[in-house]
């Protein structure tokens, strides 16, 4: 008895283990984004692909926004006019630093690390979250 | 001549269908129609008494098999092709926008068809002893189908599949402890990419089929062996208990001998055997009152597949399946609104992902699955069961104004928009 259950656990568990990809075809979490002349001061900028806010403030430099909304993953809108982000699935408000201000979000939107690489190109990772008060100065 | 009557008879092997044996072995020596009893009571084939949907939610099944089939031909799984496929079969496929959209109106008329059975099935109180299993496998049915439903939604890969999915696997990642890795599981990654669409493709056109296949049939067994159709009981005339036949074996006591016969009765080894497979007792004048399967009970699931299957082709000769424009994970559509029967679902996560994405709809499953054993009143009478109906149709309503709420008085940014009222699309 003994054996046949732990078989049957070994093999539920190789099933398991079977449908978890070794490798994931995925983008990476760390990428280069271009030289800090691209980007604008004021309105941040979207990049599409990345799901990212770039901010680029005269006096405080960089800061890079999750456009992935914390509720149910929707991508969120930056509106200048009210300098807050919206999202459109379920009516979630966040504040220009990320704090939920409205709606069914439970927690503030992410703020990822920006660095500089050494051929002068700003580079963000994904795995390493941030306080929202964190900066690159340039 | 007789050469072609000797293999015609080695094909189906019984006498001809104008004699009583005829009939029997029809149904009896057939794998496929014996399913069915050799006789049924007619009262039972009332269309009043089941409305046949369970008949209609099969006959659907049938026609969603027969187009997705169909469709897997001229489909690829993987992200820019499965979009290209769509145009193809909406542009340049030989009836391809119409098998599309059977396919479809089957699959949401499907969700109507189990819904309805459902509420017919407890409204008559069929789910009571012996059923009570029969109930369980039921729900699970209707969860089969609208997991079918859900991974079928994301194969087109336009906005609509992609952010239904995305919101969807989300909600799921709710669920306390496991919540993340299943998702993980289910999308083959991160987020919802190549990976999801071949894993969401598998489960659609392999494993949900499989599963949905194995129940319906134990399904259909059961109510076989648990004296066929579910009828409403408290109408029939009560019986002199004198005349009580009882079909099936004798008391273990008694020596088999004396099973009672009546002339024109077959009794299945089966039904010797195993003791008391049919749990009602029916009076000689029923006995009189059954009739033979082949033509009574054929010609009415006849009629009901044949207007199944009309009526989707009628719907989709004149309403198309839309498709919308391809996926774009950089921009939400807003609103972003899931299928119509999960709006209900996705109003109550506008008001909280936890509670009403994953503790409420758990309950209400827990709540349907424990139906038939919670419920201890024996009588199947609408009377005696006032308690049971009213919380069952408190159940039924509050799903229904979710749905009409999500459906039509939600608008961009969720707010609540009653449908008179006109926003201007793409206003922010």
């Amino acid at each position: 008895m003994v054996a046949l259950g732990s078989g049957v656990a070994v093999s539920l568990g190789a099933v398991v283990r079977f449908l978890v990809p070794s490798v994931f075809y995925e983008p990476p979490q760390t990428f280069k984004i271009g030289n800090p002349a691209d980007f604008p001061f004021g309105p941040p900028t979207f990049l599409a692909d990345e799901k990212i806010f770039v901010f680029r403030d005269r006096e405080k430099g960089f800061a890079v926004a999750s456009a992935v909304c914390t509720h149910l993953g929707c991508t969120v809108g930056y509106f200048q006019s009210d300098q807050r982000f919206h999202c459109p699935c379920h009516g979630s408000v966040f504040a220009a630093n990320g704090a939920v201000q409205h709606g069914p979000a439970p927690k503030a939107l992410n703020w990822f690390e920006v660095t500089m690489t050494r051929d002068g190109q700003l580079r963000v990772d994904k795995d390493k979250v941030v306080p929202s008060n964190y900066r690159l100065m340039v | 001549m007789n050469l072609i009557r000797e293999i015609w008879q080695s094909i189906v092997r019984r006498d001809p269908l104008s004699t009583d044996k005829g009939k029997s072995e029809l149904v009896f020596l057939n794998v496929w129609l014996h399913i069915h009893p050799a006789k049924v009571k007619k009262e039972n084939l009332r269309f009043r008494y089941t409305f046949y949907l369970g008949f209609i939610t099969f006959f659907l099944f049938m026609i969603l098999v027969t187009t997705g089939i169909a469709l897997m031909c001229y489909y690829r799984p993987f992200p820019p092709q499965a979009y290209q496929d769509m145009k193809d079969l909406q542009f340049v496929v030989f009836m391809g926008p119409f098998l599309r959209s059977m396919h479809r109106w089957a699959a949401h008329a499907m969700v109507v068809c189990v819904f309805l059975h459902m509420c017919r099935v407890f409204y008559s109180g069929s789910y009571k002893k012996p059923r009570q299993f029969n109930w369980v496998i039921g729900v699970l049915l209707l969860l089969l189908t609208l997991g079918l439903s859900f991974t079928g939604y994301l194969l087109p890969w336009d906005q609509l599949a992609y952010w239904a999915i995305t919101v969807g696997t989300n909600i799921g990642s709710y669920a306390p402890l496991v919540g993340g890795q299943v998702r993980e599981l289910l999308l083959g990654g991160h987020t919802v990419g190549e990976a999801a669409l071949i894993r969401f493709y598998v489960l659609h056109v392999a494993v949900l089929p499989s599963l949905m296949i194995l129940l319906t049939v134990v399904h259909f067994w059961r109510i076989r062996k648990d004296g066929g159709l579910s009828r409403p009981t408290w109408r029939l005339k009560p019986s002199r208990p004198e005349a009580l036949v009882t079909i099936g074996a004798p008391p273990e006591t008694a020596p088999l001998k004396t099973v009672p016969a009546s002339k024109d009765k077959t009794y299945g080894l089966m039904e010797v055997v195993t003791g008391k497979p049919i749990f009602e007792t029916i009076t000689p004048e029923e006995e009189e009152d059954a009739v033979f399967s082949y033509p009574y009970a054929f010609f009415r699931e006849a009629i009901a597949l044949m207007v199944t299957v009309t009526g989707i082709m009628a719907i989709s000769l004149f309403f198309h399946a839309p498709l919308e424009a391809l996926a774009n994970p950089a921009k939400t559509p807003n609103p972003a609104k899931a299928p119509w029967y999960f709006l209900g679902l996705q109003e109550l996560v506008s008001h909280s992902a936890l509670l009403g994405g994953v503790v409420a709809p758990a309950l209400m499953v827990l709540a349907l699955l424990a139906i038939p054993y919670f419920d201890r009143n024996p009588s199947r009478r609408p009377s005696d069961r006032k308690w049971a109906i009213w919380l069952f149709t408190i159940f039924v309503v509050v799903n229904l104004v979710l749905i009409v709420i999500g459906t039509f008085f939600r608008g961009p940014g969720w707010a609540f928009v009653p449908p008179w009222v006109h926003v201007v699309a793409g206003a922010e």
